[in-house]
């Protein structure tokens, strides 16, 4: 047994982030493996003695009062608003009293509702902007790593019957890829990797001398529409989505070459009329 | 206030120092309640008090001076795994269950440790061990991505790790 197992296995092992298949993959090599083992506990007993010694400082008695009394001038400050709406001349009618009560009420309900309705729809495009944002760091981290790590491809090979049915049993998904590549462009294998804690097929490609990663991954949120594409580093990013899958590809080669890839490859998921250049 | 222990904790341990600590709890509670409304239910309120905390930190004085202070360092260091590795693995094979469970005991020991972890590192392995969050979570609080959470946590557990090992070789000179 030359492989150990790497720093990344470790600490996800002892925090609780290996998947089910990692776990026991894991477990079968340490199993064999004195000095993984020694060194999981090792980072076991890390784990746990550094969250005994990070609990070290506790808020002061006085900082706990000030809160509070933050926290109450906020609600009495709610309250004053609500009671000046409340405080009318009691000259008027009880009737009038209230029903005007009763309109300010809806007025306000209707205003704070619009509010909260305005505020949850630029979050979510905030969220969404964010996620967006990570998702191109992963996959250009990805890419980069594929390219400079200069390891061999899981599985080599230019034949599509060879590279998909190497997924079979590994992802939780299936797709398909294309007979007709563009011009200059060849399969040269694929890995199957990780993003978001989700199994993704990174499909590699070489489009003349560049090299251009396809990950395709399962669809989780059918609300994402096709956000892409972005330039980082003079790299381009696109992606398409289906009704079950997202594709992110990313290379430096020039985007309309990276684009007639990418419709070669969403036209092989969806058989749509829209052919390859 | 059932997260105002785990705030002000990690806002010292940030901030190293207790008054700061407290104007970062006072901030970054006072922000929360402004701010309660872009709070979306059902998503994660630990997370989402945590970023603000760390966003008031990023921005106060103790903040912005560690910035400085790490960011060159932090970007040297970026490779993670594929740069060299940062405890020989001949160190790792001479630790005994014995010499590990004491080095494990001195709390001090560790702190002291922890004490001299760069702020990015500081942050996931408080985040990681102490609050419990999940990767998934400390990126959505450090605005990262989970493979930099991962990496940074490898990073910061390797250097506690060196740190021990340099302390249990020469615990005198490193306490002095």
């Amino acid at each position: 047994m030359t492989d150990h197992l790497s720093h990344t296995i470790l600490n996800a092992l002892v925090d609780g982030e290996l998947s089910e298949g990692q776990l026991a993959s894991t477990n079968q090599h340490l199993a064999g493996c004195p000095s993984c083992t020694s060194n999981a506990l090792y980072q076991c007993l890390l784990k746990s003695a550094t969250a005994k010694a990070g609990q070290r400082y506790t808020p002061p008695a006085h900082l706990q009062e000030q809160l509070a009394r933050l926290g109450s001038q906020t609600d009495s400050r709610s309250q004053t608003s609500n009671l000046g709406t409340a405080s009318i001349p009691s000259s008027q009618s009880m009737w009038g009293f209230g029903l005007l009560g009763w309109a300010t009420a809806a007025v306000l309900l209707v205003a704070s509702v619009t509010i909260t309705l305005v505020q949850r729809t630029n979050q979510r495009a905030e969220m969404a902007s964010a996620e967006h944002a990570a998702l191109v760091t992963e996959v250009f981290d990805q890419h980069i790593a594929t390219l400079a790590n200069n390891m061999p491809l899981q599985v080599v090979s230019t034949d599509r019957h060879t590279v998909k049915p190497w997924f079979q049993g590994k992802i939780p998904f299936s797709f398909n890829l294309p007979q007709n590549l563009p011009s200059d462009t060849t399969l040269d294998g694929a890995n199957l990797t990780y993003m978001h804690n989700q199994p993704v097929a990174q499909l590699l490609y070489s489009i003349g001398r560049h090299r251009a990663s396809v990950f395709l991954r399962q669809r989780l949120d059918a609300a994402e529409a096709n956000q892409l594409p972005t330039e980082r580093s003079g790299f381009h990013v696109m992606g398409f989505g289906t009704n079950d899958l997202e594709a992110v590809a990313v290379s430096d080669v020039d985007p309309v070459r990276l684009d007639e890839l990418v419709r070669a490859i969403r036209h092989a998921q969806t058989g749509d009329q829209q052919q390859p250049k | 206030m059932p997260l105002l222990p785990s705030l002000y904790n990690v806002a010292f341990w940030l901030s190293r120092n207790p008054n700061d600590a407290e104007d970062l709890v006072q901030e970054t509670f006072l922000k929360a309640l402004r701010g309660f409304a872009s709070f979306e239910p059902g998503s994660n309120f630990k997370a989402w008090i945590f970023r603000i905390l760390r966003n008031s930190y990023l921005t106060s004085r103790t903040g912005l001076a560690a910035k400085r202070t790490v960011a060159i360092e932090d970007e040297l260091s970026e490779s993670g795994e594929s740069g060299p590795a940062q405890v020989p693995e001949a160190a790792i094979d001479r630790l005994t269950p014995e010499t590990t469970l004491l080095q494990m005991a001195d709390r001090a020991a560790l702190q002291a440790a922890m004490e001299i972890l760069p702020p990015p590192l500081l942050e996931v392995i408080l985040l990681c061990d102490v609050e419990e969050m999940k990767y998934r979570e400390i990126a959505a609080t450090l605005e990262i991505p989970i493979g930099t959470v991962m990496s940074r946590i490898a990073r910061a557990r390797a250097a506690l790790r060196t740190a021990l090992t340099a302390q249990q070789r020469s615990p005198r000179e490193f306490r002095a």
